[in-house]
């Protein structure tokens, strides 16, 4: 089996199943925990409205924290969206996904997606350097952070090195690459990068507590 | 209207000598450790686990944070108030628990020392942080767990610790109790107010507090006043008539049921279907959130804060309020407790718009508003008095930029932190309440 074969086929399988798996254990061992039951008369019912109002709200800040939360709002986006953009709308990427699941979809051009890839990645280099340099970040950041930060950087970088063919043969290149999403697989449910899901509960639980009160989250 | 400054020195000072009649704890150390431990393990849910289970380290929370912002230190981080717990969590529950313990250490003595600053002193629980946090992290309410696991372990500052035992064991605060609290009413009956006490088959319970009967009084007197004006039938009951409930502030659970507990037992030997709170900002979601879940059951009564009864009543037509007019320019703070945790806002406003002030909102206002930085007790520690100024300061800025002459107020706590600040800042700007505003504006 070459290095290519062994990172397309196990490597991306095992790791798949272990993010799959992962991400479960990471949201069941949480759910299992108490759920109290709240027994004060609500000021508003049907809180579920404002925890799901909140999973949606959260993705923008409220107008006042926005000239001082620039720079998470500016490189948060650029990662975010940057990331979809390259994982999902690259004609490459859309071939595998559909030579395994039959899903089809169109692309955007190469030089363009590139051009995002890079930007991402610049937006990962510039949340390290703020980790580094920001005593906020740098108090309460744990080595998960840094690593989180370099095995999403991976990828980006080897997907890049792969399409300009640059630093040895494609075919190496390309094994690198998909060596480094399975690594990233492997590490989300691991890390802090579960939050790819746990977001979800988390916001929703804040915006019904805050919603049976009456307050918008 | 004024408050008495000779009453304000003398509750200040009070304040001061409270540290030294707390008995000291003599848990061993490591006693304390376990115990603060099994306190958070007990206390974790569900919704707090996908919260830990959530944070990027983002550190936005430290922008919302009053006392991040005054000090500009990291160590006042809002998350890393939670390291403990998270730390606790991450060992024993987290379901990557295996895989945390091999580098996650595990809580210490010195660890719990080092917090005490961190979850008592520089936290007012005001919720702002998880207003900005994108993961919707509840980092009050969770400090709110630290404090029950530190008070557990008798760790509360002393300040904390003498008034939850004095209201843990015989009801009384800052010296008075039952029976000095039915002389005073007594007292103000003799003179011509027309308090009812302990009645029965009313439809209000009306509670008020220590601080209250000690410094503002006229704030008794004026809810006084606008009950009498409607005609209601109420009532104090001295059975459970304190609204403050210093279990809540310092973390013992056992108090705050106790002192909760009264209040029930007030409201069935009155009969009455609504509690009044008096102008006190915690003891507000104390009875309202927290009572029925101590109890693990509903509460068949309503409770209304008093600035949420003004509104209501004004905007049923019941409360009709001549206007001041807009030569007076006020701005009015939301207390954390009654606005961001409780979601009164509309109330006080048309109680403002009935008085037909010039009302100028503050910028960041509402679920957003900046905490005084005095709440959940900390006005009360002694050490904490600088970090409590300098949150101030924000407050401060935030009120001037509005051009009011004067701030509203529906919270004693906050205005008891607001006076120690305007002092100490030579603010000269007018601390008022809404309630005592609203009382001399009846109109027939
Ligand atoms: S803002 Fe929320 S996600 Fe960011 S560090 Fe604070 S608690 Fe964590
Ligand atoms: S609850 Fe308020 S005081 Fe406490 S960390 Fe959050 S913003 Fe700061």
């Amino acid at each position: 089996m070459t290095l290519l074969e062994f990172a397309r086929g196990p490597a991306l399988q095992w790791s798949t199943i272990i993010l799959v798996l992962g991400l479960i254990l990471r949201i069941a061992g949480a759910w299992l925990l108490a759920h109290d039951k709240d027994y004060s008369r609500p000021r508003v019912d049907a809180a579920w409205r404002g925890g799901l109002r909140a999973v949606f709200s959260r993705f923008w800040p409220h107008q006042p924290f926005v000239r001082q939360t620039w720079f998470h709002i500016l490189a948060g986006y650029v990662l975010h969206v940057g990331l979809f953009v390259v994982v999902f709308l690259y004609a490459p990427h859309i071939a595998f996904i559909r030579d395994l699941t039959g899903l089809n979809w169109p692309g955007l051009p190469a030089n363009l997606v590139l051009f995002v890839g890079a930007l991402t990645a610049a937006s990962l280099v510039a949340f390290f350097v703020r980790r580094l340099v920001h005593p906020v970040m740098r108090t309460i950041s744990t080595l998960d952070d840094y690593l989180s930060n370099l095995i999403t950087l991976a990828p980006l970088v080897t997907g890049i090195l792969a399409y300009a063919h640059f630093g040895g043969r494609y075919e190496t290149l390309l094994a690198i690459h998909l060596l480094s999403v399975s690594l990233l697989f492997v590490w989300i449910p691991l890390s802090k990068l579960a939050h790819v899901i746990t977001f979800i509960p988390s916001r929703f639980q804040l915006g019904a507590w805050l919603g049976r009160r009456g307050v918008k989250a | 209207m004024a408050v008495d400054e000779k009453d304000f020195q003398m509750f200040r000072e009070g304040t001061q000598q409270l540290a030294s009649m707390a008995p000291p704890s003599t848990m061993p150390d490591e006693r304390r450790v376990e115990v603060a431990k099994t306190t958070m393990l007990a206390k974790l849910t569900a919704d707090m686990a996908f919260e830990l289970e959530s944070c990027v380290h983002c550190g936005q929370c430290a922008e919302a944070c009053h006392f991040y912002q005054a000090t500009h230190d990291a160590k006042y981080t809002p998350i890393r108030k939670l390291d403990l717990l998270k730390r606790v969590y991450r060992r024993e529950q987290a379901p990557l628990r295996w895989l945390h313990r091999l580098y996650t250490p595990d809580v210490t003595i010195d660890d719990l020392h080092e917090w005490q600053e961190l979850v008592y002193d520089s936290c007012t629980e005001c919720g702002r942080c998880f207003m900005v946090c994108p993961m919707g992290i509840n980092i009050a309410a969770m400090v709110n767990v630290n404090r029950q696991a530190f008070a557990n372990a008798e760790l509360m500052p002393a300040e904390l610790r003498a008034l939850e035992m004095e209201q843990g064991s015989g009801y009384s605060l800052f010296g008075m109790g039952p029976e000095q609290v039915e002389g005073f009413l007594t007292h103000l009956r003799d003179s011509g107010v027309n308090v009812r006490m302990n009645e029965s088959g009313v439809d209000y319970l009306l509670l008020t507090s220590v601080v209250e009967i000690m410094i503002f009084r006229d704030a008794l007197l004026a809810t006084i006043r606008v009950l009498e004006h409607l005609g209601l039938s109420w009532t104090i009951h001295c059975e459970g008539y304190e609204a403050a409930n210093f279990g809540m502030l310092s973390g013992v659970e056992a108090v705050q049921k106790v002192a909760g507990d009264r209040v029930v037992r007030a409201v069935k030997a009155s009969g009455a279907k609504t509690v009044l709170v008096p102008e006190c900002g915690h003891a507000y979601p104390s009875l309202r959130w927290d009572q029925a879940n101590l109890d693990a059951r509903g509460q068949d009564f309503e409770v209304l804060t008093v600035s949420e009864f003004l509104g209501r009543e004004v905007e049923a037509g019941r409360l009709k309020l001549r206007p001041i007019g807009k030569g007076k320019k006020v701005t009015f703070h939301d207390p954390c407790k009654l606005g961001r945790h409780s979601g009164v806002f509309h109330e006080p406003r048309v109680v403002l718009e009935a008085l037909g002030v010039d009302f100028r909102e503050v910028e960041s206002s509402q679920e957003l508003n900046w905490c005084c930085g005095g709440g959940a007790g900390v006005f009360l520690l002694n050490r904490a008095s600088g970090l409590r100024q300098g949150a101030w300061t924000i407050k401060q800025q935030q009120l001037d930029a509005t051009g009011a002459d004067s701030v509203v107020l529906s919270c004693a706590s906050c205005r008891l932190n607001f006076m120690n600040g305007a002092r100490a800042a030579h603010w000269d700007k007018g601390i008022e309440s809404l309630v005592e505003l609203a009382a001399a504006q009846l109109a027939d």
